[in-house]
Protein backbone atom coordinates (compact mmCIF):
# COMPACT_ATOMS: atom_id res chain seq x y z
CA UNK A 1 0.00 0.00 0.00
CA UNK A 2 2.97 2.52 0.93
CA UNK A 3 4.45 1.45 -2.49
CA UNK A 4 1.39 2.34 -4.65
CA UNK A 5 0.91 5.70 -2.55
CA UNK A 6 4.40 6.68 -2.95
CA UNK A 7 4.21 6.12 -6.87
CA UNK A 8 0.68 8.25 -7.04
CA UNK A 9 2.52 10.53 -5.21
CA UNK A 10 5.48 10.50 -7.73
CA UNK A 11 3.16 10.54 -11.00
CA UNK A 12 1.21 13.17 -9.33
CA UNK A 13 3.81 16.18 -8.51
CA UNK A 14 5.81 14.70 -11.76
CA UNK A 15 2.09 15.31 -13.69
CA UNK A 16 2.07 19.08 -12.34
CA UNK A 17 -1.37 19.45 -12.60
CA UNK A 18 -1.76 19.68 -8.84
CA UNK A 19 -0.28 23.07 -9.36
CA UNK A 20 -3.47 24.93 -10.41
CA UNK A 21 -5.40 24.11 -7.38
CA UNK A 22 -2.64 24.93 -4.90
CA UNK A 23 -2.40 27.96 -5.94
CA UNK A 24 -5.45 28.96 -6.51
CA UNK A 25 -5.87 27.90 -3.20
CA UNK A 26 -2.80 30.07 -1.58
CA UNK A 27 -3.86 33.18 -3.89
CA UNK A 28 -7.16 32.49 -1.93
CA UNK A 29 -6.09 32.14 0.83
CA UNK A 30 -3.79 34.76 0.75
CA UNK A 31 -6.28 37.53 -0.51
CA UNK A 32 -8.83 36.33 2.77
CA UNK A 33 -6.28 36.29 5.41
CA UNK A 34 -5.09 39.92 4.42
CA UNK A 35 -5.85 43.10 7.02
CA UNK A 36 -9.40 43.98 6.53
CA UNK A 37 -10.55 40.56 6.90
CA UNK A 38 -12.49 40.22 10.60
CA UNK A 39 -11.84 37.96 13.65
CA UNK A 40 -10.40 34.34 12.75
CA UNK A 41 -13.46 32.46 12.59
CA UNK A 42 -14.89 34.08 9.75
CA UNK A 43 -11.47 33.82 7.75
CA UNK A 44 -10.77 30.32 8.62
CA UNK A 45 -15.00 29.65 7.32
CA UNK A 46 -13.91 31.15 4.31
CA UNK A 47 -10.68 29.46 3.81
CA UNK A 48 -12.06 26.54 4.20
CA UNK A 49 -15.20 27.28 1.24
CA UNK A 50 -11.68 27.78 -0.76
CA UNK A 51 -10.39 24.54 0.12
CA UNK A 52 -14.21 22.17 -0.45
CA UNK A 53 -13.53 23.47 -4.33
CA UNK A 54 -9.22 23.31 -4.30
CA UNK A 55 -10.28 19.76 -3.16
CA UNK A 56 -12.28 18.73 -5.37
CA UNK A 57 -10.21 19.98 -8.39
CA UNK A 58 -7.37 18.46 -6.56
CA UNK A 59 -8.82 15.08 -6.57
CA UNK A 60 -9.86 14.99 -10.11
CA UNK A 61 -6.09 16.26 -11.07
CA UNK A 62 -4.67 13.03 -9.34
CA UNK A 63 -6.51 10.97 -10.63
CA UNK A 64 -6.71 12.36 -14.42
CA UNK A 65 -2.49 12.01 -14.08
CA UNK A 66 -2.69 8.38 -15.24
CA UNK A 67 -4.26 7.64 -18.47
CA UNK A 68 -6.78 4.06 -18.28
CA UNK A 69 -4.08 2.25 -19.88
CA UNK A 70 -1.28 3.00 -17.22
CA UNK A 71 -4.03 2.80 -14.64
CA UNK A 72 -4.72 -1.17 -16.33
CA UNK A 73 -1.05 -1.74 -15.46
CA UNK A 74 -0.85 -0.83 -12.14
CA UNK A 75 -4.38 -2.10 -10.97
CA UNK A 76 -2.24 -5.56 -12.99
CA UNK A 77 0.87 -4.99 -10.33
CA UNK A 78 -1.64 -4.31 -7.56
CA UNK A 79 -3.90 -6.96 -8.06
CA UNK A 80 -7.35 -5.59 -8.11
CA UNK A 81 -8.36 -2.29 -8.40
CA UNK A 82 -9.54 -1.00 -4.57
CA UNK A 83 -5.64 -0.45 -3.74
CA UNK A 84 -5.42 1.40 -6.25
CA UNK A 85 -8.25 3.74 -5.76
CA UNK A 86 -7.53 3.90 -1.66
CA UNK A 87 -3.97 5.07 -2.64
CA UNK A 88 -5.44 7.63 -5.19
CA UNK A 89 -7.40 9.11 -2.35
CA UNK A 90 -4.87 8.67 0.36
CA UNK A 91 -3.07 11.33 -1.90
CA UNK A 92 -5.66 13.39 -2.13
CA UNK A 93 -6.07 13.82 1.03
CA UNK A 94 -2.17 14.15 1.74
CA UNK A 95 -2.13 17.09 -0.33
CA UNK A 96 -5.42 18.55 1.02
CA UNK A 97 -4.07 18.14 4.98
CA UNK A 98 -0.88 20.04 3.40
CA UNK A 99 -3.61 22.81 2.08
CA UNK A 100 -5.47 22.93 5.56
CA UNK A 101 -2.28 23.78 7.36
CA UNK A 102 -1.59 26.62 5.04
CA UNK A 103 -5.81 27.79 5.61
CA UNK A 104 -5.03 27.85 9.17
CA UNK A 105 -1.24 29.57 9.24
CA UNK A 106 -1.21 32.28 6.41
CA UNK A 107 -4.22 34.48 8.53
CA UNK A 108 -2.05 34.10 11.43
CA UNK A 109 1.27 34.80 9.38
CA UNK A 110 -0.01 37.81 7.46
CA UNK A 111 -1.70 39.20 10.13
CA UNK A 112 -1.42 38.95 13.54
CA UNK A 113 -5.22 39.11 15.68
CA UNK A 114 -6.41 37.91 18.48
CA UNK A 115 -6.94 33.94 18.59
CA UNK A 116 -8.34 32.13 21.52
CA UNK A 117 -7.94 28.37 22.69
CA UNK A 118 -10.85 27.49 20.05
CA UNK A 119 -9.93 28.81 17.00
CA UNK A 120 -7.58 26.55 15.72
CA UNK A 121 -9.22 23.13 16.50
CA UNK A 122 -12.39 25.11 15.25
CA UNK A 123 -10.64 25.94 11.80
CA UNK A 124 -9.23 22.97 11.61
CA UNK A 125 -12.53 21.09 11.61
CA UNK A 126 -14.15 23.08 9.35
CA UNK A 127 -11.49 22.66 6.85
CA UNK A 128 -11.22 18.69 7.24
CA UNK A 129 -14.81 18.99 6.48
CA UNK A 130 -14.51 20.66 3.39
CA UNK A 131 -12.01 18.63 2.22
CA UNK A 132 -13.88 15.09 2.72
CA UNK A 133 -16.42 16.70 1.23
CA UNK A 134 -14.19 18.08 -1.96
CA UNK A 135 -12.84 14.78 -2.02
CA UNK A 136 -15.92 13.14 -2.19
CA UNK A 137 -17.12 15.08 -5.59
CA UNK A 138 -13.83 15.46 -6.78
CA UNK A 139 -14.01 11.21 -7.17
CA UNK A 140 -17.26 11.17 -8.16
CA UNK A 141 -16.48 13.83 -11.15
CA UNK A 142 -13.37 11.89 -11.82
CA UNK A 143 -12.78 9.86 -14.93
CA UNK A 144 -13.57 7.10 -13.36
CA UNK A 145 -17.59 7.66 -13.48
CA UNK A 146 -17.85 10.24 -16.14
CA UNK A 147 -15.93 9.92 -18.47
CA UNK A 148 -16.73 13.06 -20.50
CA UNK A 149 -14.72 15.83 -19.34
CA UNK A 150 -16.84 18.78 -19.94
CA UNK A 151 -19.92 17.10 -18.04
CA UNK A 152 -17.24 16.17 -15.44
CA UNK A 153 -16.70 19.76 -14.94
CA UNK A 154 -20.48 21.21 -14.84
CA UNK A 155 -21.24 18.39 -12.33
CA UNK A 156 -18.38 19.03 -9.90
CA UNK A 157 -19.10 23.01 -10.72
CA UNK A 158 -22.69 22.10 -9.84
CA UNK A 159 -22.26 19.77 -6.61
CA UNK A 160 -19.27 22.29 -5.06
CA UNK A 161 -21.80 25.22 -5.34
CA UNK A 162 -24.72 23.04 -3.84
CA UNK A 163 -22.77 22.05 -1.15
CA UNK A 164 -21.34 25.36 -0.31
CA UNK A 165 -24.66 27.45 -1.22
CA UNK A 166 -27.81 25.22 0.06
CA UNK A 167 -28.95 26.10 3.37
CA UNK A 168 -28.62 23.34 5.91
CA UNK A 169 -25.55 21.77 4.43
CA UNK A 170 -22.84 20.80 6.82
CA UNK A 171 -20.79 23.82 5.45
CA UNK A 172 -22.80 26.08 4.99
CA UNK A 173 -24.43 25.65 8.50
CA UNK A 174 -20.97 25.57 10.14
CA UNK A 175 -19.95 28.54 7.50
CA UNK A 176 -23.25 30.45 9.26
CA UNK A 177 -21.91 29.67 12.80
CA UNK A 178 -18.14 30.89 12.11
CA UNK A 179 -19.42 33.83 10.84
CA UNK A 180 -21.68 35.48 12.77
CA UNK A 181 -19.34 35.06 16.24
CA UNK A 182 -15.66 35.93 17.44
CA UNK A 183 -15.89 33.27 19.93
CA UNK A 184 -14.69 30.00 17.96
CA UNK A 185 -15.98 27.90 21.11
CA UNK A 186 -19.17 28.34 20.39
CA UNK A 187 -19.15 26.74 16.89
CA UNK A 188 -16.76 23.77 18.30
CA UNK A 189 -19.79 21.10 19.07
CA UNK A 190 -21.16 22.17 15.59
CA UNK A 191 -17.86 21.18 13.62
CA UNK A 192 -17.00 18.25 15.67
CA UNK A 193 -20.65 16.98 14.84
CA UNK A 194 -20.56 17.37 11.39
CA UNK A 195 -16.98 16.07 10.33
CA UNK A 196 -18.29 12.30 10.93
CA UNK A 197 -20.94 13.44 8.12
CA UNK A 198 -18.18 14.62 6.06
CA UNK A 199 -16.11 11.27 6.21
CA UNK A 200 -19.29 9.28 5.64
CA UNK A 201 -19.91 11.03 2.55
CA UNK A 202 -16.22 10.62 1.32
CA UNK A 203 -16.55 6.56 2.15
CA UNK A 204 -20.11 6.70 0.22
CA UNK A 205 -18.49 8.60 -2.53
CA UNK A 206 -15.55 6.09 -2.51
CA UNK A 207 -17.87 2.88 -2.92
CA UNK A 208 -19.71 4.86 -5.25
CA UNK A 209 -16.60 5.33 -7.14
CA UNK A 210 -15.46 1.37 -7.30
CA UNK A 211 -18.44 0.20 -8.29
CA UNK A 212 -19.31 2.54 -11.29
CA UNK A 213 -15.25 2.26 -12.26
CA UNK A 214 -15.34 -1.73 -12.54
CA UNK A 215 -19.07 -1.65 -13.81
CA UNK A 216 -17.40 0.78 -17.12
CA UNK A 217 -13.98 -1.67 -17.45
CA UNK B 1 -4.64 -23.24 -15.04
CA UNK B 2 -6.41 -19.74 -16.13
CA UNK B 3 -10.17 -20.66 -17.76
CA UNK B 4 -12.12 -18.31 -19.79
CA UNK B 5 -15.96 -19.79 -19.10
CA UNK B 6 -18.46 -18.64 -21.65
CA UNK B 7 -17.60 -15.19 -21.49
CA UNK B 8 -19.54 -12.32 -23.24
CA UNK B 9 -18.59 -8.80 -23.15
CA UNK B 10 -20.23 -5.49 -24.02
CA UNK B 11 -19.53 -2.37 -22.77
CA UNK B 12 -22.52 -0.63 -21.38
CA UNK B 13 -25.91 -1.06 -23.98
CA UNK B 14 -23.50 -1.55 -26.65
CA UNK B 15 -22.59 -4.37 -29.12
CA UNK B 16 -21.32 -7.49 -28.07
CA UNK B 17 -17.22 -7.30 -28.19
CA UNK B 18 -17.35 -11.38 -27.12
CA UNK B 19 -19.45 -13.49 -27.04
CA UNK B 20 -19.57 -17.22 -25.63
CA UNK B 21 -15.63 -17.37 -25.05
CA UNK B 22 -14.53 -20.65 -23.71
CA UNK B 23 -10.62 -20.96 -23.50
CA UNK B 24 -7.99 -22.53 -21.36
CA UNK B 25 -4.52 -22.02 -20.77
CA UNK B 26 -2.41 -24.20 -18.98
CA UNK B 27 1.17 -23.56 -17.49
CA UNK B 28 3.62 -23.83 -20.02
CA UNK B 29 1.65 -22.99 -22.91
CA UNK B 30 2.22 -20.15 -25.23
CA UNK B 31 -1.47 -19.34 -26.91
CA UNK B 32 -1.47 -16.99 -29.86
CA UNK B 33 -5.01 -14.95 -30.36
CA UNK B 34 -5.08 -13.80 -33.62
CA UNK B 35 -7.96 -11.51 -35.27
CA UNK B 36 -8.42 -8.86 -37.50
CA UNK B 37 -8.94 -4.95 -36.20
CA UNK B 38 -11.57 -4.66 -33.38
CA UNK B 39 -12.38 -8.28 -33.58
CA UNK B 40 -12.19 -8.49 -29.33
CA UNK B 41 -8.92 -9.66 -28.79
CA UNK B 42 -7.64 -6.53 -26.35
CA UNK B 43 -10.93 -6.98 -24.86
CA UNK B 44 -10.01 -11.07 -23.99
CA UNK B 45 -6.60 -9.98 -22.51
CA UNK B 46 -8.20 -7.49 -20.58
CA UNK B 47 -10.25 -9.82 -19.41
CA UNK B 48 -7.95 -12.33 -18.69
CA UNK B 49 -5.53 -10.54 -16.23
CA UNK B 50 -8.81 -8.68 -14.58
CA UNK B 51 -8.73 -5.10 -15.35
CA UNK B 52 -12.08 -5.70 -16.81
CA UNK B 53 -14.94 -7.69 -16.21
CA UNK B 54 -17.46 -10.04 -18.42
CA UNK B 55 -20.34 -9.13 -18.83
CA UNK B 56 -21.55 -13.14 -18.41
CA UNK B 57 -19.10 -15.75 -17.49
CA UNK B 58 -16.54 -16.83 -15.38
CA UNK B 59 -12.50 -16.19 -15.64
CA UNK B 60 -10.98 -18.25 -13.03
CA UNK B 61 -7.61 -20.05 -12.40
CA UNK B 62 -5.84 -16.35 -11.99
CA UNK B 63 -2.07 -17.06 -11.28
CA UNK B 64 -1.14 -14.80 -8.11
CA UNK B 65 1.54 -12.95 -10.83
CA UNK B 66 0.25 -11.35 -13.83
CA UNK B 67 2.24 -9.50 -16.46
CA UNK B 68 0.54 -7.25 -18.52
CA UNK B 69 1.85 -5.27 -21.76
CA UNK B 70 -1.24 -3.25 -23.27
CA UNK B 71 -0.58 -2.45 -26.92
CA UNK B 72 0.46 1.10 -26.66
CA UNK B 73 2.85 1.84 -23.46
CA UNK B 74 0.84 5.67 -22.29
CA UNK B 75 2.92 8.73 -24.24
CA UNK B 76 2.83 10.41 -20.91
CA UNK B 77 4.43 9.08 -18.50
CA UNK B 78 7.40 11.76 -16.89
CA UNK B 79 9.28 9.47 -14.58
CA UNK B 80 12.42 7.83 -15.94
CA UNK B 81 12.14 4.13 -16.92
CA UNK B 82 14.40 3.48 -13.96
CA UNK B 83 12.32 5.26 -11.79
CA UNK B 84 9.38 3.78 -12.98
CA UNK B 85 10.01 0.08 -13.02
CA UNK B 86 11.37 0.89 -9.21
CA UNK B 87 7.92 1.77 -7.97
CA UNK B 88 6.23 -0.78 -10.37
CA UNK B 89 8.48 -3.60 -8.57
CA UNK B 90 7.56 -2.19 -4.99
CA UNK B 91 4.41 -1.97 -6.11
CA UNK B 92 4.51 -6.44 -6.53
CA UNK B 93 6.83 -6.52 -3.10
CA UNK B 94 10.05 -5.68 -4.04
CA UNK B 95 12.35 -4.03 -1.57
CA UNK B 96 13.94 -0.74 -3.48
CA UNK B 97 16.94 -2.21 -4.06
CA UNK B 98 16.23 -5.27 -5.61
CA UNK B 99 13.77 -3.99 -7.40
CA UNK B 100 16.39 -1.37 -9.14
CA UNK B 101 18.45 -4.19 -9.79
CA UNK B 102 15.84 -6.07 -11.34
CA UNK B 103 15.08 -3.41 -13.94
CA UNK B 104 18.57 -2.56 -14.78
CA UNK B 105 18.81 -6.19 -15.54
CA UNK B 106 15.48 -6.18 -18.18
CA UNK B 107 16.57 -2.62 -19.59
CA UNK B 108 19.78 -3.40 -20.54
CA UNK B 109 18.49 -7.13 -21.64
CA UNK B 110 16.11 -5.59 -23.74
CA UNK B 111 19.09 -2.96 -24.84
CA UNK B 112 16.71 0.00 -24.22
CA UNK B 113 17.91 3.01 -26.00
CA UNK B 114 17.52 6.51 -24.90
CA UNK B 115 18.86 6.59 -21.19
CA UNK B 116 17.21 4.91 -18.39
CA UNK B 117 17.25 8.11 -16.29
CA UNK B 118 15.26 10.03 -19.54
CA UNK B 119 11.56 10.42 -19.04
CA UNK B 120 9.62 7.34 -20.19
CA UNK B 121 7.35 9.76 -22.60
CA UNK B 122 10.19 11.38 -24.71
CA UNK B 123 11.66 7.39 -25.73
CA UNK B 124 10.56 6.35 -29.19
CA UNK B 125 7.62 3.96 -29.44
CA UNK B 126 9.73 0.98 -29.39
CA UNK B 127 11.97 2.03 -26.11
CA UNK B 128 8.56 2.78 -24.34
CA UNK B 129 7.21 -0.80 -25.43
CA UNK B 130 10.34 -2.35 -23.78
CA UNK B 131 9.83 -0.23 -20.52
CA UNK B 132 6.39 -1.76 -21.00
CA UNK B 133 7.65 -5.00 -21.59
CA UNK B 134 10.27 -4.64 -18.23
CA UNK B 135 7.08 -3.98 -15.77
CA UNK B 136 5.43 -7.38 -16.59
CA UNK B 137 8.60 -9.43 -16.14
CA UNK B 138 10.01 -7.68 -12.84
CA UNK B 139 8.41 -10.70 -10.97
CA UNK B 140 8.70 -14.09 -13.38
CA UNK B 141 4.74 -14.29 -13.89
CA UNK B 142 2.73 -17.00 -13.98
CA UNK B 143 0.62 -15.49 -16.44
CA UNK B 144 2.17 -13.10 -19.06
CA UNK B 145 -0.07 -11.51 -21.52
CA UNK B 146 0.92 -9.45 -24.45
CA UNK B 147 -1.14 -7.13 -26.73
CA UNK B 148 0.71 -6.47 -29.71
CA UNK B 149 4.05 -6.87 -28.63
CA UNK B 150 6.49 -6.93 -30.90
CA UNK B 151 4.67 -3.90 -33.05
CA UNK B 152 7.89 -1.04 -32.95
CA UNK B 153 10.27 -3.31 -31.37
CA UNK B 154 13.18 -3.39 -33.79
CA UNK B 155 14.79 -6.50 -35.06
CA UNK B 156 17.58 -7.55 -31.90
CA UNK B 157 14.21 -6.90 -29.73
CA UNK B 158 12.40 -9.19 -31.52
CA UNK B 159 14.77 -12.01 -30.96
CA UNK B 160 14.84 -11.38 -26.76
CA UNK B 161 11.48 -11.41 -26.55
CA UNK B 162 10.77 -14.65 -28.55
CA UNK B 163 13.40 -15.30 -25.74
CA UNK B 164 12.20 -14.24 -23.08
CA UNK B 165 8.35 -16.21 -23.85
CA UNK B 166 10.00 -19.33 -23.99
CA UNK B 167 11.48 -18.70 -20.87
CA UNK B 168 8.40 -17.58 -19.43
CA UNK B 169 6.59 -20.90 -20.43
CA UNK B 170 9.80 -23.05 -19.80
CA UNK B 171 9.81 -21.75 -15.87
CA UNK B 172 5.94 -22.89 -16.13
CA UNK B 173 4.33 -19.72 -16.85
CA UNK B 174 1.82 -19.00 -19.23
CA UNK B 175 1.55 -16.71 -21.59
CA UNK B 176 -1.12 -15.29 -24.21
CA UNK B 177 -0.27 -13.01 -26.75
CA UNK B 178 -1.87 -10.76 -29.91
CA UNK B 179 -0.58 -10.30 -33.41
CA UNK B 180 -1.84 -10.17 -36.68
CA UNK B 181 1.09 -11.41 -38.56
CA UNK B 182 1.16 -14.89 -39.48
CA UNK B 183 5.01 -15.58 -39.61
CA UNK B 184 5.45 -14.56 -35.78
CA UNK B 185 2.42 -16.23 -34.15
CA UNK B 186 3.57 -19.55 -35.53
CA UNK B 187 6.78 -19.02 -34.63
CA UNK B 188 6.39 -18.39 -31.53
CA UNK B 189 3.19 -19.99 -30.33
CA UNK B 190 2.56 -23.69 -29.35
CA UNK B 191 -1.45 -22.93 -29.92
CA UNK B 192 -3.20 -20.44 -32.24
CA UNK B 193 -6.72 -19.28 -31.95
CA UNK B 194 -8.69 -17.25 -34.41
CA UNK B 195 -10.98 -14.59 -33.13
CA UNK B 196 -13.70 -13.25 -35.49
CA UNK B 197 -16.50 -10.59 -34.49
CA UNK B 198 -16.56 -11.65 -30.86
CA UNK B 199 -16.12 -15.58 -31.82
CA UNK B 200 -13.12 -17.82 -30.81
CA UNK B 201 -12.18 -20.69 -32.98
CA UNK B 202 -10.51 -23.64 -31.57
CA UNK B 203 -6.65 -24.02 -31.41
CA UNK B 204 -4.82 -25.05 -34.48
CA UNK B 205 -1.44 -26.06 -34.04
CA UNK B 206 1.13 -23.97 -35.70
CA UNK B 207 1.42 -25.51 -38.71
CA UNK B 208 5.18 -25.38 -39.11
CA UNK B 209 8.16 -27.27 -39.02
CA UNK B 210 11.00 -26.82 -36.92
CA UNK B 211 14.26 -27.86 -36.19
CA UNK B 212 16.58 -27.36 -33.14
CA UNK B 213 20.36 -27.27 -34.37
CA UNK B 214 22.61 -27.82 -31.28
CA UNK B 215 26.24 -26.05 -32.03
CA UNK B 216 29.51 -25.66 -30.20
CA UNK B 217 32.60 -23.18 -30.91
CA UNK B 218 34.94 -25.43 -32.91
CA UNK B 219 38.08 -23.38 -32.29
CA UNK B 220 39.71 -20.01 -32.23
CA UNK B 221 38.51 -19.11 -36.06
CA UNK B 222 35.22 -19.01 -34.92
CA UNK B 223 32.78 -16.71 -35.80
CA UNK B 224 29.49 -15.71 -34.88
CA UNK B 225 27.44 -14.84 -37.92
CA UNK B 226 24.51 -12.72 -36.22
CA UNK B 227 22.20 -15.67 -35.98
CA UNK B 228 19.54 -13.93 -35.03
CA UNK B 229 19.83 -11.96 -38.82
CA UNK B 230 19.65 -15.72 -40.49
CA UNK B 231 17.16 -16.22 -42.79
CA UNK B 232 14.31 -18.64 -40.93
CA UNK B 233 16.00 -18.15 -37.15
CA UNK B 234 13.18 -18.04 -34.32
CA UNK B 235 15.63 -18.12 -31.35
CA UNK B 236 18.94 -18.94 -30.53
CA UNK B 237 20.09 -19.46 -27.29
CA UNK B 238 23.14 -19.78 -25.82
CA UNK B 239 23.49 -22.78 -22.68
CA UNK B 240 26.20 -24.69 -21.08
CA UNK B 241 28.56 -23.50 -23.72
CA UNK B 242 26.23 -25.04 -26.52
CA UNK B 243 24.34 -22.96 -28.64
CA UNK B 244 20.61 -23.52 -29.37
CA UNK B 245 19.33 -22.53 -32.98
CA UNK B 246 15.67 -22.99 -33.50
CA UNK B 247 15.19 -23.00 -37.40
CA UNK B 248 12.63 -23.36 -39.44
CA UNK B 249 12.44 -26.82 -41.61
CA UNK B 250 13.01 -24.93 -44.75
CA UNK B 251 15.99 -23.05 -43.82
CA UNK B 252 17.85 -25.42 -41.84
CA UNK B 253 19.93 -26.37 -44.62
CA UNK B 254 21.32 -23.33 -45.37
CA UNK B 255 21.90 -22.38 -41.69
CA UNK B 256 24.07 -25.30 -41.28
CA UNK B 257 26.21 -24.27 -44.23
CA UNK B 258 26.32 -21.05 -42.45
CA UNK B 259 27.63 -22.44 -39.72
CA UNK B 260 29.90 -24.94 -41.08
CA UNK B 261 31.35 -22.35 -42.55
CA UNK B 262 32.01 -20.05 -39.74
CA UNK B 263 34.03 -22.52 -38.02
CA UNK B 264 31.34 -24.24 -35.99
CA UNK B 265 30.38 -27.84 -34.97
CA UNK B 266 27.08 -29.44 -35.12
CA UNK B 267 26.31 -31.19 -32.39
CA UNK B 268 23.20 -32.20 -33.35
CA UNK B 269 20.16 -31.72 -35.48
CA UNK B 270 16.60 -32.43 -33.75
CA UNK B 271 13.44 -31.84 -35.30
CA UNK B 272 10.78 -30.36 -32.70
CA UNK B 273 7.38 -31.98 -32.36
CA UNK B 274 4.66 -29.74 -32.91
CA UNK B 275 2.62 -29.08 -30.31
CA UNK B 276 -0.59 -30.99 -29.98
Amino acid sequence: MIALIRYTLATTIHGQRYLAPVLLFCAGVGISSGSDSGPLPGVYALNSGILLVCATWLTMAVISVEDPTHRAITVVAARGPVKVLAATIAVSALFAVGLTIIGLGLPLLMNPRPITAADLPAGALAHLLCASLGLAVGLLCSRLVIRRQGYALLTALALVTAALLTTGSPPNTLFKGMANTNKAADVLPTAAALLPIGLAVLAVAAVITHVISIRRD
Amino acid sequence: MLSVEAVSKRYGGGNWVLREVDLTVEPGAVVAIVGGNGSGKSTLLRLMVGVSRPTAGTVSGRPDVVGYVPERFPPNERLSAAAYLEHLGRIRGMNSIAAAERAEELLERLDLQGGFDAQVRTLSKGNAQKVALAQALLVPPGLLVLDEPWSGLDADAHGVLATIIAEVAAAGGAVVFTDHRESVTRANATRIHRIHDGRIAEATAPGRAIVEVALTQSGQDTEDPGWDEVDGVLTAVTHQGQLFVRVDRDHSDALLTIALRHGWSIDSVTPEKAAP
